[in-house]
């Protein structure tokens, strides 16, 4: 078990006016190797639940281990722990500050200590899994580039770390959808080629359908759903819609084709499994046209 | 990681109170007057009633002690500091020695004057900031500087100005706090080292928040444009302030109360 989260409750301003309870009792268990979507309501408490992981929170009661380690204990090496557990924040294009692209990617290893030799490398292979070309990028200013380029230079900034786990916070917001299915499907590929557990937050419903294996829903500070994508959308849609979350469009339509009478299963997530599926329901449809 | 917690205090919190309701002119020529008869007043009476009359504001405005006792917790060490200073390097009658350190009559007389004058000093300001929403606040000022207009003073230049600042601190404690947990996410390490190494650290801190606030006072100076502001001239505004019966009645109070006890002590 990587990461192993017990009653953990988190609340804001203790004791202050503005006092909000962010997680109420939040139990997970999260494997090594999972990819893992987690959708919720802005304010729900994803990105709290999020800083838990690698220790830049810790819980106001309740127990969080990362491999085994209690990070509310005094004393542990909480650097150990970020450097297994890679955070990307939202809009992590707000946190470069470097001259060059090379120097702001090989910030995360020299702060862990990596010798100057293999920096190179590890600043070559995070730039080649955010497909950017290490020639053309290395000496460029991260400022110069476009929103969706500094985004990935942000993620290789943390890939270069080489974390065992990658936590990404709306990776792909305020992006355009070029860029969009760009990010998502290095983010896949990353998953797929070195087996990094990702836990992946997102408002799109569709993305995340088609690339989880594990769905969590969050739900004022609580996670009400932990299932896979496909029971969640065919089971638990109203429960979804209840608390103002959406379904995939593809979904959807299959709910309104079951509404009107048509007996098709509503667990599809992708169009092509939707057009089967169809296709499968109807009676030899060539032959009852003619 | 607790920076938005720690500069919390002096933040303003909404209730329905006498105080809360007065009008901020009054609030803030209350707050001068007090801290001028502070100044004046040598004795320990003037500073007692002083501090009852200030905690009874305080009582009145029905915030709960907590969080003013809570925000001067950081204060403390000023005054105590200031106390320390006072006692050992004030020439008189000496009352205790320990080898060259010296505590004396005067020092400890003078010490804690300054520190019970220091202490309600911030109590009053604090009971202003704590009950005053920044933008009441913000007009208060706007309409008292205003007199100076005569003088070239642009009031609402001026007011403008420190409504934006005010505005943006949460703002930017909220951005230093993210910027600050994602750059430790990438390791970096903001409390250890020597100073020079420590405001080394700084540097990936700084520059992030330096780019987004000259990128977010730009996106405000154009969305400002698209609204027609133009400066204070003929602007008029939505909340006008009205004197009203109980402001000129605590006016008058907080006068003669400060007024007696000056002239008193």
């Amino acid at each position: 078990m990587f990461i192993h989260l017990d009653e953990v409750y988190y609340t804001y301003n203790i004791d202050m006016p503005f006092e909000t309870k962010a997680l109420k009792n939040i139990n997970l268990e999260i494997q090594k190797g999972e990819f893992i979507g987690l959708i919720g309501h802005t304010g729900c408490g994803k990105t709290t639940l999020i800083q838990h992981f690698n220790g830049l929170l810790t819980p106001t009661s309740g127990k969080v281990y990362v491999e085994g380690i209690d990070t509310s204990k005094k004393g542990i090496d909480l650097k150990s722990i970020r450097r297994k557990v890679g955070l990307v924040f939202q809009y992590p294009e707000n946190q470069l500050f470097e001259e060059t692209v090379y120097k702001e990617v090989a910030f995360g290893p020299k702060k862990f200590g990596l010798p100057e030799d293999k920096i190179e490398n590890r600043v070559r292979e995070a730039l080649k899994m955010v497909d950017l070309d290490y020639n053309l990028y290395a000496e460029r200013s991260p400022f110069s580039l476009s929103g969706g380029e500094m985004r990935r230079v942000a993620l290789a900034s943390i890939l270069s770390i080489r974390p065992e786990m990658l936590v990404l916070d709306e990776p792909t917001a305020n992006l355009d959808p070029q860029s969009r299915n760009k990010i998502l499907s290095e983010i896949k590929a990353i998953h797929n080629n070195f087996g990094i557990t990702i836990v992946l937050v997102s408002h799109n419903m569709e993305k995340i359908a088609e690339m989880v294996d594990r769905l969590l829903v969050m739900h004022k500070g609580e996670i009400i759903m932990d299932s896979s994508p496909r029971d969640i959308f065919a089971n638990h849609a109203n429960d979804l819609l209840q608390v103002g979350l959406g379904l995939p469009q593809v979904t959807q339509c299959m709910y309104e084709l079951k509404e009107r009478g048509k007996k098709v299963y509503t667990g599809v997530l992708t169009v092509d499994e939707a057009a089967k599926e169809i296709l499968s329901r109807m009676k030899s449809p060539t032959v009852s046209r003619k | 990681m607790k920076i938005s917690r720690n500069i919390s205090f002096g933040q303003y919190i909404p209730r329905d109170s006498l105080i809360h309701n007065l009008d901020p002119r009054v609030k803030i020529l209350s707050c001068l007057v007090m801290i001028i008869s502070l100044f004046l007043i040598t004795q320990f009476w003037g500073y007692l009633i002083l501090c009852s009359f200030t905690l009874g504001g305080i009582i009145i405005s029905q915030i709960h002690p907590k969080f003013i006792f809570q925000g001067l917790r950081n204060i403390l060490f000023i005054i105590i500091f200031t106390l320390i200073i006072h006692l050992f390097m004030t020439e008189g009658e000496v009352l205790y020695q320990v080898s060259f350190l010296k505590i004396t009559k005067e020092g400890l007389i003078n010490g804690l004057l300054i520190s019970f004058r220091l202490f309600i000093l911030i109590l009053v300001t604090y009971l202003l900031t704590l009950t005053t929403s920044p933008i009441s606040l913000t007009d208060g000022i706007e309409r008292l500087l205003s007199f100076f207009r005569f003088m070239g003073i642009p009031a609402h230049e001026i007011a403008m100005m420190m409504t934006i600042a005010l505005r943006f601190i949460p703002t930017l404690l909220e951005e230093t706090e993210k910027i600050m947990k994602a750059q430790i996410s990438r390791g970096a390490d903001f409390d250890s080292g020597n100073i020079f190494e420590r405001a080394k650290s700084l540097i990936p801190l700084l520059i992030p928040l330096f780019v987004n606030a000259f990128r977010r006072a730009d996106e405000l100076a154009i969305a400002m444009e698209a609204r027609c502001y133009r400066g204070g001239e003929g602007r008029t505004n939505y909340r006008e302030l009205k004197i009203r019966k109980t402001d000129i009645l605590t006016f008058a109070f907080t006068i003669i109360i400060t007024f007696v006890t000056s002239i008193m002590f």
